[in-house]
């Protein structure tokens, strides 16, 4: 802990005319830290956001790769040459072997590939859902907050009685509602998802801009007589940058979790489209003799989930470590 | 005191109506008739007939002050989809079974999730301290239908410790075979209770009153159990409103698991018979339980801690 502060005072004084021995000759340049260069060594610093984040992108890469864009013929052909959706009724429930490491399921298609497969389509819905999420929340918090006042205040109650909505049936309404005829899509389910979970992310944009409201150089910004939008596009919402980012990674687990559920009782992605929550309704089948089915995408789900929290407990020290508990 | 109960219940009034509005605009976008269920067409003159006795042709603003009146004399209307049978009767079937299911859920979460909390709080960064954490950070990312087909899968059909499904019916009833869906179902509860004593009772121990009373000589265990557990207490309490609310309104996929007959397959098979009723009554009650719970820990909160009575908020 003490050589750090002493290690970033330097960087910040520049010069180094008391303690030469430290590394750098008197006068010589040092170099300069900015605010992500400090956040991204504190993050270095914590292994566990380290290793969740190597994970993260392993899987992402994983699911990129491994069944290429096999869908767009031309553009990528896949790296190993199996067929995910290639349904082979002699190979059917197999052991994990060297040619399929994770076995087979039950229509003879290769658990590997498929996982892969599945996890595009999970992992996408995710990150499509938490950016229209930050979309709405970020939206609607900062009018709130910015505004303050009686609007702020009935945006709130507003906001405090969609909070009593229950998660899933609202969710599931949704998807009834944006779909037509009942057929869910990967745009549906983005669009259901995210508005059955903007609220936790409008509060925080909100809290933050209040805080941040009350500095001077808002104060400052607006006697010179900058416009609303100004200071805001200009001020406060770059500064909000460092919350959104964790709020990313907070918000993504629940939505991979809400597609998982949704398509495991049947209301979301339904199979053959694979998604980890589809395979999951799939493997639920045949768990008593094969309960690897179930287990592999349950599996890569919780590895996302947990890696996405590490890492956005490493962030949330990296970018302000004033609030890190003991 | 009294004042700010007042003020609390009355504040909960207008959100329950904007939560039934909002219920009742989304109802009404789903489009689809409740009363075409077969191939076979409903000729126009039944169809107008159909709306005519559940009120379906009025405006929307009337079809909502009917309905409001009836959500606060609880009485919800007849099942569109099952002609002859009221709603009231299927909510007063279905619901009592999820609310077991969610209490029996609390109870597993307290029993092991509180002392694990306990536990962790006195012995920080110890390996028992570690292993808590690290349960209870994959209790709250494991999928809850993994961890239920699992549970399944070990107790039920290798050791055969408990039948696979099914639930006994009567409030009051308990055999073996609730044991397995509420402890997947308060697993993850029992994980944020672990988390949460934990880190409030840690929390408390910083505290100068705690340094007084242990310059003062009192002895560890009366400190412990008298001073700290007490005050790391209102946190846990704040939570436990909104995770009862949890319990029992995210018990879908446990009651769709283990073939349980409660709200959550009601609320499916409502959605996709289209039948309105059915669906309003189920959201506008789930959405009066968490409201209701919120409510109870608030003037909980407040009893606990006079200086939110002041504020209202």
């Amino acid at each position: 802990m003490v050589v750090d502060r002493r290690e970033t005072a330097l960087e910040i004084a520049g010069k180094t005319p008391f303690a030469p021995e430290i590394g750098e000759a008197a006068g010589a340049p040092v170099r300069q830290s900015s605010l992500w260069r400090d956040a991204f060594r504190r993050y270095t610093r914590n292994k566990a956001a380290v290793a969740s984040g190597v994970i993260f992108i392993g899987m992402c890469l994983y699911c990129l790769l491994i069944p290429g864009f096999w869908k767009i013929p031309g553009i990528w052909t896949s790296i190993f040459d199996i067929d995910p959706n290639d349904a082979d009724f002699g190979q059917t429930y197999l052991s994990p072997s060297l040619e399929h490491p994770f076995g087979t399921d039950g229509f003879g298609r290769d658990l590997f590939t498929r996982t892969a497969l599945g996890g595009q389509i999970s992992i996408a819905i995710g990150f499509a859902a938490t950016f229209a999420i930050l979309v709405i929340g970020v939206t609607y918090g900062s009018i709130s907050g910015f505004v303050g006042g009686r609007l702020d205040n009935a945006m709130m109650r507003f906001l405090d009685a969609l909070y009593g909505l229950p998660y899933l049936p609202f969710a599931i309404l949704t998807i009834q509602i944006v779909s037509d005829q009942g057929a869910v899509d990967f745009k549906t389910m983005v669009i259901a998802l995210a508005i059955a979970s903007w609220f936790t992310t409008a509060r925080i944009v909100r809290g933050q801009i209040m805080t941040l409201k009350q500095n001077d150089y808002v104060r400052a910004a607006k006697a010179v007589g900058a416009r609303w939008y100004r200071v805001l596009s200009r001020h406060l919402l770059p500064n909000t940058l460092g919350i959104l980012i964790i709020a990313v990674f907070l918000e993504l687990p629940g939505v991979v979790l809400g597609e998982a559920i949704l398509s495991f009782v049947g209301l979301g992605i339904n199979p053959p489209d694979a998604s980890w929550g589809s395979m999951a309704q799939e493997g639920r089948e045949a768990y008593r003799l094969h309960p690897i089915e179930i287990v592999i995408p349950g599996v890569a789900i919780a590895t996302l989930v947990i890696c996405a929290n590490f890492i956005a407990d490493g962030l949330r020290d990296a970018l302000d470590p004033r609030t890190r508990e003991t | 005191m009294a004042a700010f109960i007042l003020r609390r219940v009355i504040w909960t009034i207008p959100v329950i109506l904007l939560v039934i509005l909002m219920t009742f605009g989304l109802m009404k976008n789903i489009g689809g008739n409740p009363f075409r269920k077969t191939d076979r067409a409903v000729t126009p003159q039944t169809q107008a007939n159909l709306e005519r006795k559940f009120n379906l042709d009025k405006p929307w603003y009337q079809q909502y002050a009917l309905y409001v009146k009836g959500v606060f004399t609880f009485d919800f209307g007849p099942s569109l989809a099952q002609p002859g049978r009221d709603v009231n009767e299927y909510v007063k079937e279905q619901f009592p079974r999820s609310i077991k299911l969610g209490l029996l859920a609390f109870v597993w979460a307290i029993l092991l999730g509180f002392p694990a909390g306990v536990i962790a709080a006195l012995r920080p960064n110890s390996i028992v301290d570690y292993s808590v954490m690290f349960f209870s950070n994959i209790g709250f990312a494991v999928p809850s239908f993994l961890v239920a087909t699992l549970l399944i899968y070990y107790f039920a059909v290798k050791i055969d410790l408990v039948p696979t499904s099914g639930w006994p019916l009567g409030f009051w009833s308990l055999d073996s075979r609730v044991l397995l869906p509420s402890f997947a179902l308060g697993l993850l509860p029992m994980a944020y209770f672990a988390r949460l004593v934990r880190g409030s009772m840690l929390e408390t121990f910083q505290q100068d009153y705690v340094r007084t009373a242990r310059a003062k000589g009192l002895r560890y265990r009366r400190i412990v159990g008298l001073h700290v557990l007490r005050n790391s207490l209102i946190p846990v309490v704040t939570a436990a409103g909104p995770l009862l609310g949890f319990l029992i309104t995210g018990s879908f996929i446990i009651e769709y698991i283990f073939s349980i007959p409660g709200i959550g397959r009601g609320f499916v098979s409502g959605v996709q018979n289209r039948d309105y009723s059915v669906v309003m009554a189920l959201t506008v009650l789930l959405s009066l339980v968490v409201i209701v719970a919120n409510l109870v820990v608030d003037i909980l909160y407040g009893f606990l801690d006079p200086r939110t009575r002041e504020t209202g908020r």
